[in-house]
């Protein structure tokens, strides 16, 4: 009887040595593999960070698609309606002279807080690609050349501001939004129109596509 | 791209509009979520979280997005208050709508509270990310590289990857899981990591196709960064609750 109870308990013993045995392996097991999955997440992860940075360059050339259309209209596809106006430096400036460029006509006034949102995106998007063929034309709504030029002056806005006093430009493009923003292509065709607030992504993304294509 | 709305005399930003919606989407499905796990108690306690975790989101993607455009930023402090909501980053909104939540939390001394409000906010986001993704497809944000697949949608004057459409499957997807395994799981904090993880995938993933990303040095995207970071963080908690478990 005492030898029965003496196998008993070490078989008991030996139970609980084996569970403890399996338990650690396990855990061992665990750990490791664990510690495997976050070392291989970690490295696969730094490579493909690594492999899909942004890498500095101009985006491929294409050449701009053909004008959907012959007759100037404020639309995508049709070439920018002509105008001449005046700057706010006295000199007068006719969109027709700036054929061959990538140009951005804003429509916009000083009292829109939205137009003034977008400015300094604007700003610094015309320091980035003034040298590569880039024009603003900030076709000013209607206000007073003196309120336009502090304004100007203010906020350290060094593109060419122009005052479109009758608001005949407005019209011409069909403005009922501000601010409005038509990108125009080296041909002087309208290739993308924003009504309302553009991001920077939105008219860097832009300038960018239009200054790669070959006219 | 339909970047405003016309509503009668009123021009609304479809993008601007579309993240109000998502806002309110998701904080009312944050308490309803709350009160669902938790009864009126964590609902509560949600509900005077809610506010601080708003404010927190807000001051920390406009901080985040003002910080990678320090170029224009640096020249126009002002543009930091500026209401404007296409300046908004969502990595900063996480990441400040967390820490704000749990600070405020903590100060209450209601810290106990954290796992579950985690998993309430983990089951509420998904919903309004895809709101939100909605509006930057239709406001014309998030543009994509340039592509040839079949699903391309022209921006920009050529066909790109639908990248707000990319993100509104992955919050779908994201949210498919994370309702299926809520009645599943019991350890407060699951489905908030489970959340970390996939949303951390995402972000590593999907930003890989942005050509608007905010860059770190050596052109590294940022949030590719803070991605891989979500997504470590969520495999390290779950090592840790198995080594527990043994």
């Amino acid at each position: 009887m005492a030898m029965l109870r003496g196998i008993v308990a070490r078989d008991a013993h030996d139970m609980q040595a084996m569970a403890e045995e399996i338990r650690s392996l396990l855990m061992t097991f665990s750990r490791r593999m664990w510690d495997l999955l976050l070392v291989a997440t970690l490295l696969a992860g730094s490579a493909f960070i690594w492999t899909t940075r942004v890498v500095p360059g101009a985006p491929a050339t294409a050449p701009a698609p053909e004008p959907a259309a012959t007759q100037p209209a404020p639309l995508v596809g049709h070439p920018a309606p002509e105008f001449t106006l005046s700057a706010i430096d006295g000199s007068q400036v006719a969109l027709d002279d700036l054929r061959g460029q990538v140009v951005l006509i804003n429509l916009w006034a000083t009292w829109c807080p939205p137009c003034r949102a977008e400015m300094p995106a604007i700003q610094q998007a015309y320091e980035r690609f003034r040298d590569q063929g880039f024009v603003v034309l900030a076709v000013n709504q209607q206000e007073d050349a003196a309120r336009v030029v502090a304004y100007m002056n203010e906020q350290r806005l060094t593109f060419p501001a122009l005052l479109d006093s009758d608001a005949l430009v407005g019209a011409a493009y069909q403005v009922r939004v501000l601010p409005s923003s038509f990108f125009l292509d080296r041909r002087g065709v309208i290739r993308a129109v924003y009504r309302g607030p553009m991001s920077r992504g939105m008219i860097e993304g832009t300038i960018e596509q239009l200054i790669a294509e070959t006219p | 791209m339909y970047p405003i709305i016309e509503l009668g005399p009123l021009n609304l930003g479809s993008g601007a509009l579309l993240l109000v919606i998502a806002v309110f989407i998701g904080h009312t499905q944050f308490e309803r979520i709350a009160h669902k796990r938790g009864g009126d108690e964590l609902e509560q306690r949600a509900r005077r979280c809610a506010p601080f975790a708003l404010l927190g989101a807000a001051i920390g993607a406009r901080l985040w997005y003002g910080l990678f455009n320090w170029d224009m930023y640096g020249q126009s402090p002002g543009l930091f208050l500026a209401l404007r909501l296409g300046d908004l980053a969502w990595p900063g909104a996480l990441i400040g709508g967390a820490l704000a939540g749990y600070a405020y939390l903590r100060v209450r001394r209601m810290a106990g509270a954290t796992a579950p409000l985690a998993d309430a906010a983990a089951l509420a986001l998904p919903p309004a990310q895809a709101v939100a993704a909605l509006g930057l497809l239709l406001s014309g944000e998030a543009p994509g590289a340039p592509t040839d697949v079949p699903w391309a949608l022209p921006l920009f004057g050529v066909p790109r990857h639908p990248v707000p459409l990319y993100y509104l499957l992955a919050a779908l997807v994201t949210w498919g899981i994370l309702v299926w395994f809520a009645p599943r799981v019991t350890r407060p904090g699951s489905l908030a990591m489970l959340y970390l993880a996939l949303q951390g995938s995402v972000m590593l993933l999907l930003e890989a196709l942005r050509v608007d990303s905010l860059v770190t040095v050596g052109g590294i995207r940022a949030a590719q960064v803070v991605g891989l970071a979500m997504l470590l963080i969520a495999l390290w908690q779950k090592r840790a609750q198995m080594e527990r478990a043994l």
